[in-house]
């Protein structure tokens, strides 16, 4: 026992060597710390969100700590399980974030007057099953199509707005030869379900129709209309670059901004990326079935910020957050961090050019949140989980058809789901 | 004949410098060229990672096995890697902790096999056994569990949580590797150290000259997992003043997922001190391993 | 002479250090795992005795069960793809190290052909992804991206990484077997094949053992490569998905799936189970007969 209780005091002392440092640095106003997915956005946090916050309310600093998203969910819950984690907690949408309301994570936001920017459908995403809102909704994303305008342009190409002409566009560009139709692959699985499915998808199954059907149990994934969605998504696969089942997210990206290749199938979150080798990039929804029909879009809550029901600082919290439901944190934001788009009911414009085209495909379209996401993937096997495999299995094997995919999609969701087993 | 001398002229036994003058036989060639040819193998990929981290983005990709030219070099990405990137704290981080648990582990691990090779009662070699045992555990099983009690003693998102793991996960194997060398030790010398008066710890000061090499193959074993390991920084010292080198350069692969020149320039730096002291050390390490089957 | 109570005492106070590190940071997190297995967590409210129940599902939930016989299946794969190819190479340029042809060059070939061991997965990944790309590299064909050939691919790019490994070990065996051997079977007139076949070979044979069983703890650890490269829902379709993916997976959750920390302690402990038993059965049997044939 002796020696257990001198490991002790020679542990406290090593850290208290390591952190003594940072420790005194911020010794007299309140420090809270922001835990994030988003690597990329230190910068942004930095330079220019924080100090501006900071401006108006020198008392409270904020500490900005992202975490690989990869990793995110897995440090989130190891910490918070554990009764650490920082002040505000970045929030996943849906399932997983229900999951964290349930088990205790967040302190409800209810009463904090910021919310009242937000309605009933932006507070959805980050609601508990007692209707009370947990996290504040900070940004979505959307999904779509970049294409480089002058590879359009030399080729005499329009921007399609049906499926056939979709496809119209690929052939010419497959048939002329000098560039990929289609900066697509299939290695990372996750984005064929959120920029390829579930992008061109609502367009077939009627947007929240079809979604809100899978969930209260009315619509089956074996229905035509989901069928139909992934057979137009698997009529892809001959326009995709040579070896992609081998191609990761990074590999797409940059084949599409070397010129090389003619449309990408993105998020609204890669508008930096796919614009910064400066080429002439513009951006097209999903096609319509057939012309005249109703156009949708998939707009997906991305993130909201909750604070730490363990959280020593609650009040500084609840200041930051009442601060970033205000338009100045918005505009900020969404300019900074172009291709996130503000769910605030207050207007916002954005200065990327990209980003004002992308914010403009909203108008007209109805729009809907990633299809299994909500209630849908609360169960083993989750359906969005099932989505990423399947797809994949159907792009890099030969002989799957839609219709086994759905068969199978169906019988794993009706495996655990109750409004869908029988 | 003794383990000590036969190394040295292990090295360059007279036999082999007489070779060097001689003309190169066939087997000499063949030897050579298999050598050659798997040191190409090992050596390629980094010198691929090496060489597009000195090449701007389109040269990168236009001939990613192409040297650079006066055309395509670049030292961007490695401005870009410390003007963007957390490089000098991440490589003070991963030196504080890998130095930290490497001293650590061989003070602690000497101490326990000199004392297993020493007294030899009964609950030493049930002690001994504990430590083979631990040689297999796979630490990172007990995640959750090791989270919970460094958040119970506010260790948590420190570098001591790390140094304190680490050293855990070092033990056994430097203990099990520890107690070969003390075998090894001639009973007289320790003998003659007790009949003069010495102390035990005095004791065990005089005989630790004599496993200096086992220290060695110790420090080694024990720098390469600990240097490299992507997951304990992950979840128990996560934050940005806290990341060691290999979380930071992951980071930036999934921060800068485009700008490869920064990426390639990002993986060479974070390679290159083991890199270094392996080169460095190499020859202490190998004799360190090899006294130990020749006891 | 030291008395009994004395020997325990120094013992005690000589290896305590050691132990307390090794039990708290090791053992105890270990333990607590597996004691979490048999409870649920049931909220904020804590924890709840559920016995075998996280078992029962793990082994009858159809798709949970499933996909953990795959990931061990696909484990057993990557073991074997390591010892089948890493442990005949390490031997290769083992031996060629200590042929006596080399003289000086012998410690320039052994560092830089252990280069690859003392890299971090996030190089090794990121630069065998690239050498193998469709699109900019080698080979046309999408190893990674096809369901027969991306365990392969990967196991092979960690075998790159980690072949110095049983190459250091038995090049220091080589180095300590006797050097009068040697010499005597010269003298008779044996050329280095035979030399290196009826003598040293069999002397280093106990090796083969040790290698063999450090592998098998090693891969079935193993997480960092593939995580790296596929994450951690490692495809296409789970076909490079080994336990410690799968641990991860049920674990921590993935962005679109819950973590389950419940049910990951079953996974943890069997994997423990897996480990141990292999390992402790190695070392009754086979270790214990060559020991007896040695002596």
């Amino acid at each position: 026992m002796r020696s257990i209780h001198a490991s002790i005091p020679l542990a406290m002392t090593l850290s208290a060597m390591f952190s003594s440092g940072i420790g005194m640095a911020y010794a007299d106003p309140v420090t809270i710390t922001l835990n994030s997915w988003r690597t990329e956005d230190i910068a942004v946090w930095q330079d220019t969100i924080l100090p501006a916050f900071e401006a108006k309310h020198p008392d409270i600093k904020i500490e900005f700590a992202p975490i690989n998203t990869n990793e995110y969910n897995a440090a989130i819950q190891s910490q918070v399980e554990g009764g650490a984690g920082g002040d505000l907690i970045t929030c996943r949408p849906f399932d997983v974030n229900r999951e964290w309301i349930k088990r205790g994570y967040f302190e409800s936001l209810e009463g904090l007057p910021g919310l009242a920017n937000f309605d009933k459908t932006s507070r959805a995403a980050w609601s508990g099953a007692d209707d009370k809102t947990y996290c504040l909704p900070v940004a979505a994303v959307l999904a779509g199509f970049y294409y480089n305008a002058d590879i359009f342009k030399e080729l005499g190409l329009k921007v399609p707005t049906t499926s056939a002409e979709f496809i119209a566009v690929l052939e010419a560009i497959k048939k002329d030869g000098r560039y990929t139709p289609l900066a697509y692959g299939s290695a990372e699985s996750w984005q064929l379900a959120y920029n390829g499915l579930y992008s061109i998808g609502p367009a077939y199954w009627k947007g929240e129709d079809g979604r809100l059907g899978l969930i209260d149990g009315k619509k089956k994934l074996t229905d035509p209309e989901f069928v139909d969605a992934i057979a137009a998504f698997a009529a892809w696969k001959p326009f995709l670059p040579a070896g992609q089942e081998s191609l990761n997210y990074a590999d797409m990206t940059q084949l599409f901004t070397l010129g090389k290749a003619a449309i990408l199938p993105d998020g609204s979150w890669d508008i930096n990326q796919a614009t910064s080798t400066n080429l002439n990039v513009g951006v097209f929804g999903p096609p319509a079935p057939k012309a005249g029909d109703q156009r949708y879009l998939q707009e997906m809550p991305d993130m909201g910020i909750g604070i730490n029901a363990k959280s020593a600082h609650k009040d500084a919290a609840k200041t930051f957050l009442d601060w970033v439901a205000g338009p100045e944190f918005q505009e900020l934001y969404v300019n900074a961090a172009p291709g996130f788009f503000a769910m605030s009911s207050k207007p916002v414009t954005y200065k990327n050019k990209l980003a004002q085209d992308f914010a403009d495909l909203k108008k007209g379209a109805e729009l809907t949140p990633r299809l299994a996401l909500d209630r849908l993937s609360a169960g083993t096997p989750p359906l969005d989980d099932e989505t990423w495999r399947l797809l994949q299995v159907m792009f890099t094997k030969s002989d799957v058809t839609p219709q086994q995919v759905a068969t199978e999609l169906q019988a794993g969701l009706a495996s655990w789901y109750g409004p869908q087993k029988k | 004949m003794s383990a000590p001398d036969r190394i040295s002229d292990l090295a360059i036994p007279a036999a082999r410098r007489r070779q060097d003058r001689e003309p190169w036989p066939v087997e000499r060639i063949i030897v050579h060229a298999l050598l050659i040819l798997f040191v190409l193998l090992a050596i390629g990929p980094v010198l691929i990672v090496i060489i597009n981290s000195l090449k701007t983005t389109p040269a990168i990709f236009g001939g990613p096995f192409d040297l650079p030219t006066a055309k395509t070099f670049s030292l961007e990405g490695y401005k870009r890697v410390f003007t963007r990137g957390n490089f000098i704290v991440n490589y003070l981080n991963s030196l504080i902790v890998t130095v930290t648990t490497i001293v650590l582990t061989m003070v602690l691990s000497t101490l326990a096999a000199f004392a297993l090779v020493e007294y030899r009662v009964r609950l030493a070699s049930l002690l001994g056994g504990l430590f083979v045992l631990g040689i297999m555990l796979p630490i990172r099983l007990g995640t959750i569990p090791l989270i919970q009690m460094m958040l119970a003693w506010r260790l948590m998102d420190t570098l001591a949580a790390l140094i304190l793991v680490y050293t855990a996960m070092s033990v056994p194997i430097a203990v099990t590797l520890m107690v070969t060398y003390f075998r090894t030790v001639p009973t007289d010398l320790k003998e003659a150290a007790r009949m003069d008066g010495a102390s035990e710890l005095r004791t065990f000061w005089i005989v630790l000259p004599l496993v200096r090499p086992g220290l060695a193959a110790v420090a080694a074993l024990t720098m390469l997992p600990v240097w490299n390991d992507l997951w304990f920084p992950l979840i128990l010292a996560p934050s940005r003043q806290n990341q060691t080198v290999t979380l930071g350069v992951q980071q930036f692969v999934g921060q800068f997922m485009n700008d490869y020149p920064a990426l390639l320039a990002a993986l060479t730096l974070g390679a290159v001190p083991l890199v270094l002291l392996f080169t460095l050390f190499s020859r202490q390490f190998i004799s360190g391993l090899s006294k130990g089957y020749s006891k | 002479m030291i008395s009994p109570a004395a020997a325990y005492r120094n013992l005690l106070l000589f290896v305590l250090p050691a132990l307390a590190v090794y039990l708290v940071f090791a053992v105890l997190p270990l333990a607590t795992s597996i004691v979490m297995s048999f409870f649920q967590t049931s909220g904020a409210s804590g924890r709840t005795f559920v016995g075998l129940a996280n078992y029962e599902r793990l082994f009858t939930h159809p798709t949970i069960s499933a996909r953990f016989w795959n990931a061990l299946l696909n484990n057993i794969q990557y073991f074997a793809i390591h010892l089948i190819v890493e442990v005949p190479v390490g031997l290769l340029l083992a031996a060629l190290l200590t042929s006596g042809k080399l003289a000086r060059s012998e410690g320039i070939y052994r560092t830089l052909l252990f280069i690859p061991a003392t890299l971090s997965v996030v190089i090794v990944g990121f630069v065998w992804r690239l050498i193998i790309n469709p699109l900019w590299g080698l080979v046309g064909f999408p190893l990674l991206g096809t369901e027969s050939t991306a365990l392969t691919t990967i196991s092979l790019m960690s075998v790159w990484q980690y072949f110095g490994i049983p190459m250091v070990f038995l090049y220091s065996a080589l180095l300590a077997v006797p050097n009068e051997l040697v010499e005597a079977a010269k003298i008779d007139g044996a050329s280095g094949w035979t030399t290196f076949w009826k003598i040293k070979f069999p002397l280093i044979a106990p090796q083969f053992g040790l290698i063999a069983i450090l592998t098998y703890i090693w891969t079935f650890n193993g997480f960092d490569l593939v995580f790296a490269l596929n994450g951690s829902a490692p495809g296409p379709n789970y076909s490079t998905d080994i336990l410690g993916t799968y641990f991860y997976r049920t674990f921590f959750g993935s962005s679109g799936q819950l973590a389950d920390l419940d049910l990951g302690a079953a996974v943890a402990t069997v994997i423990f189970l897996t480990v141990l038993l292999v390992t402790a059965a190695y070392f009754w049997l086979i270790q214990r007969r060559l020991k007896s044939y040695s002596v």
